[in-house]
């Protein structure tokens, strides 16, 4: 399978009166992406705002963070299941406004453990979104509408403003092209590099999946068994995040730190990137140790992978999911490494892990709970409705792990907890 | 609890964390977000499934600790 | 810098275990591995006074030998307090350690010692205490003595300490956030890489250790015990009158179930962030299996089922502090001479 993303690098981004992209500034008419928004009656109105990278602004809660991306005509569907019929992604060309982020904001959330983008200072300067240039959007849902039909509505608006930015695009000769490709289980002619996999959680049944909830290929995993994925589909629109996704963002699954490192390496004959899965983690034993045991087998012997890379979904559980997962796969003979999340609350290492198996012995911690930034009065503040901006515009306490991207479960992290 | 040498029985959705932190009688329960029951069952169906997963923790605290 | 030094009988030149009784010894000026530290720690630091001790009279008389380091390092006007180094002496070392601890929070100036790992001064306070790791041998004495001393310049200063591994202390067992060069994705696929090949990684979290309960005996006759209910599943009732917090909570309730056949999803909430709450609260026995356990008390497969409940909320809470919940939860139901308990857990 073979993926082009066609980069347009954009310098600036403003409102105007035609959607056009002009060299590299991207100007956004509000009206006409107003009215594809409102298509769905479940809205009756929506803000759209710009905000420069390094602005002083507060936003929040954040629903989901985008890239903007389309599809050029014959190269598939953009976010199936979700926005188009369902078809194969990861193939053919996909533009890509690089620079530029939707930033979708929740105006039925609640402030308290919602996700914030600092724009500025320190927290900001902590996460990778900071230098993007965000359209933001906020939509307000219709009277009576209930909480998972406005959300099921955030994420259509959310993927229909992503796509409806980068086809102003699509005719448009690109900066730069990236290609992975890559033939997956069966490639030849690469012997003697270690078989790389990624297994990867897109959801934690701790919580949930609304029905109308789209998470992989518009389906909301519920019973979902693991299921192989091309590198190429996380990166081109197969997988979002959940309704309530803290640590993840649509943005780190197209631009998705674990799969474009093993791809470098891939491209670098280092490695040979031979595929993916993606899975859940699951509510009862027997669903975990089916999805475990399954999702190990798959990486030994459809992917035939000599190490696999592993990362959770949600909170605390989900560990247990991913560390038995590991297990598996190492007394397969496949080597792992895990990424977990900082779940100790009184610092002391004793606290932090969530599984215990010696085999499971190389494991990346990202950090959090120990940072937090005392931020002044935001000079500008988007944050749903009036009081809920009010409030998110007074000086507060910001904690890494409320922070957009800062302590990711995706990989982007560059925080880490040291046992000292 | 049990070092003060009350027996417990640990019913849980999520045993190998159960295993790992020293429980010495472990039933599974039916998920997350209801160990004790099972939302889809009606209402006799989920209540006598709950009657089972009791029974079985009562047989754990009677028995010798051995997990499943 | 004024150095008042801690020593035991055999490093401070008294004898070995048969005079391990000595009772303390003052004396204003250096003595044994002291002269050295006063070498070591260079010209603008002097040990000033040394406290002898005999291991087994530190042991038998921790507070008074205590109450007299005190006041010999006041008095010596004392700007640090080092003690050993105690390598893999374990009396000695609880006794520096347990000093250090004192004289730190006591008169608040910078403490260090020195031991091996595997000293118990180190289990008793490596969290409170830089304890720089001096290996087991006695004959490494200069170079862990300049350990100790540039360790002792560090906390003078008041400069930030870093890592156990580049400052040569025992780990604390403490997590503080580092931003790192490289993300985690970074760290995951270049520890894959060295594990594949067999080279050497290191884990950032090594592996936690729980000590096993050994199995209370089983039940003799269930028909004859008392059984109650606990759950870390945060079912409370409504209005959460203790105020168990829904994450790490330091609390728990005890709520009364006498006479009720089951639970009723309208008396009840559910305090806990961990997980999805909405089946528990429209039918609180999903969790605590009032209803059922009702009827076995009933049908006499249980004696009696205790008249309450014990509630709070295991989310990511803190290994101590579940540990003095359980305490506590296990104190109170002894006292109610309940026989066996079903914990349920989400």
């Amino acid at each position: 399978m073979r993926l082009t993303l066609a980069i347009h690098q954009i310098g600036s981004l403003s409102l105007g009166a035609a959607t056009l992209l002009d060299g590299n500034k991207l100007v956004v008419d509000p009206e006409e992406l107003r009215l594809l928004i409102l298509e769905d009656t479940r809205l009756r109105s929506v803000d759209i705002e710009t905000v420069s990278p390094g602005e002083d602004c507060r936003i929040g809660v954040v629903f989901d963070i985008l890239e903007p991306r389309a599809k050029e005509s014959g190269s598939g569907p953009n976010f199936p299941g979700i926005l188009d019929p369902i078809g194969v992604v990861g193939q053919g060309v996909t533009h890509v406004l690089r620079g530029v982020a939707v930033t979708v904001v929740d105006g039925g959330a609640g402030l308290e453990n919602g996700k914030i983008l600092e724009m500025t200072g320190p927290a900001g300067e902590a996460s990778p979104y900071t230098s993007l240039h965000h359209l933001v959007i906020t939509p307000h849902s219709a009277e009576n509408v209930v909480r998972h039909s406005e959300q099921a509505a955030l994420r259509l608006a959310s993927v229909k403003t992503s796509v409806y930015l980068a086809q102003c695009a699509l005719e448009i000769t690109p900066h730069s092209a990236e290609i992975f490709e890559s033939d997956g289980p069966v490639v030849k002619g690469r012997g003697g590099l270690p078989r790389f996999a990624y297994i990867g959680q897109v959801h934690s049944r701790q919580r949930v999946a609304e029905i109308d909830e789209k998470i992989l290929y518009g389906d909301n995993t519920a019973g979902m068994v693991p299921v192989s994925l091309h590198p190429n589909e996380w990166l081109d629109g197969a997988v979002v995040t959940c309704n309530r996704a803290m640590g993840a963002e649509t943005y780190f699954y197209q631009n998705h730190p674990v799969i474009l490192e093993l791809y470098r390496r891939h491209q670098d004959d280092e490695i040979t990137l031979v595929g993916t899965l993606a899975t859940m983690a699951a509510s009862d034993n027997d669903e975990r140790d089916r999805n475990c045991m399954l999702a190990a087998e798959h990486a030994k012997w459809n992917l035939a992978a000599d190490g696999v890379i592993l990362t959770k979904y949600g909170g605390g559980a989900p560990h247990a999911d991913m560390s038995l997962t590991a297990r598996r796969c190492e007394e397969l003979g496949i080597r792992t490494t895990v990424q977990v999340s900082d779940m100790s609350w009184d610092r002391r290492a004793e606290s932090a892990l969530l599984f215990n198996y010696p085999v499971v012995d190389a494991i990346v911690y990202v950090g959090g709970r120990d940072t937090d930034w005392d931020v002044p009065a935001a000079g500008r503040v988007i944050g749903g409705s009036g009081e809920l901006a009010e409030e998110l515009g007074a000086p507060r306490r910001l904690i890494a792990t409320n922070v957009c991207g800062v302590s990711s479960q995706q990989g982007i992290s560059r925080l880490r907890a040291m046992v000292h | 609890m049990e070092k003060a040498g009350i027996p417990v029985c640990h019913v849980t959705s999520v045993v190998p964390v159960a295993k790992m932190v020293g429980s010495n009688r472990i039933v599974q329960g039916q998920g997350i977000v209801h160990v004790m029951g099972d939302a889809d069952l009606p209402a006799e169906e989920e209540k006598e499934l709950r009657r089972k997963t009791v029974l079985q923790a009562i047989e754990a605290l009677k028995n010798e600790a051995a997990t499943p | 810098m004024r150095v008042v030094h801690y020593l035991n009988q055999f490093f401070g030149g008294i004898g070995g275990e048969e005079h391990a009784d000595t009772e303390p010894q003052v004396h204003d000026e250096p003595v044994g591995p002291g002269r050295l530290l006063g070498q070591v720690l260079g010209e603008n630091a002097q040990v000033v006074r040394t406290i002898v001790c005999g291991d087994n009279y530190a042991t038998e008389n921790m507070e008074a030998l205590t109450a007299l380091v005190l006041e010999q390092t006041k008095d010596a006007q004392a700007d640090i307090f080092v003690a050993g180094p105690c390598f893999e002496a374990g009396r000695y070392g609880v006794a520096a350690a347990g000093l250090c601890v004192a004289v730190s929070s006591e008169l608040d100036i910078p403490v260090v010692t020195g031991m091996a790992q595997e000293n118990p001064g180190v289990d008793l306070h490596r969290q409170t205490l830089y304890i720089v790791d001096s290996g087991k041998a006695a004959s490494a004495m200069r170079e862990v003595l300049t350990k100790m001393s540039d360790m002792a310049h560090k906390l003078a200063s008041g400069q930030d300490m870093g890592a156990p591994a580049e400052e040569g202390y025992i780990a604390r067992g403490i997590l503080k956030d580092t931003f790192v060069e490289q993300t985690a994705a970074q760290r995951l696929v270049a520890m894959l890489d060295a594990k594949v090949k067999g080279e050497e990684f290191e884990s950032e979290l090594p592996a936690p250790s729980f000590p096993e309960i050994p199995a209370p005996a089983p039940v003799a006759d269930m028909s004859k015990a008392r059984v109650a209910i606990i759950t870390d599943g945060g079912l409370v009732p409504k209005g959460n009158p203790d105020n168990i917090s829904a994450w790490a909570a330091t609390n728990w309730g005890s709520y009364d179930i006498a006479g009720k056949d089951g639970l009723q999803g309208d008396d009840y909430e559910v305090s806990h962030r961990g997980y999805d709450t909405r089946y528990v609260e429209q039918d609180p026995d999903r969790l605590v299996p009032v209803d059922v356990l009702r009827e076995l008390e009933e049908s006499n497969v249980i004696g009696e089922l205790h008249s309450q409940f014990i509630s709070t909320s295991g989310l990511v809470n803190p290994i101590a502090n579940s540990r003095r919940l359980g305490r506590e939860i296990a104190a109170q139901l002894k006292e109610s001479e309940v026989d066996a308990v079903i914990l349920t857990s989400t």
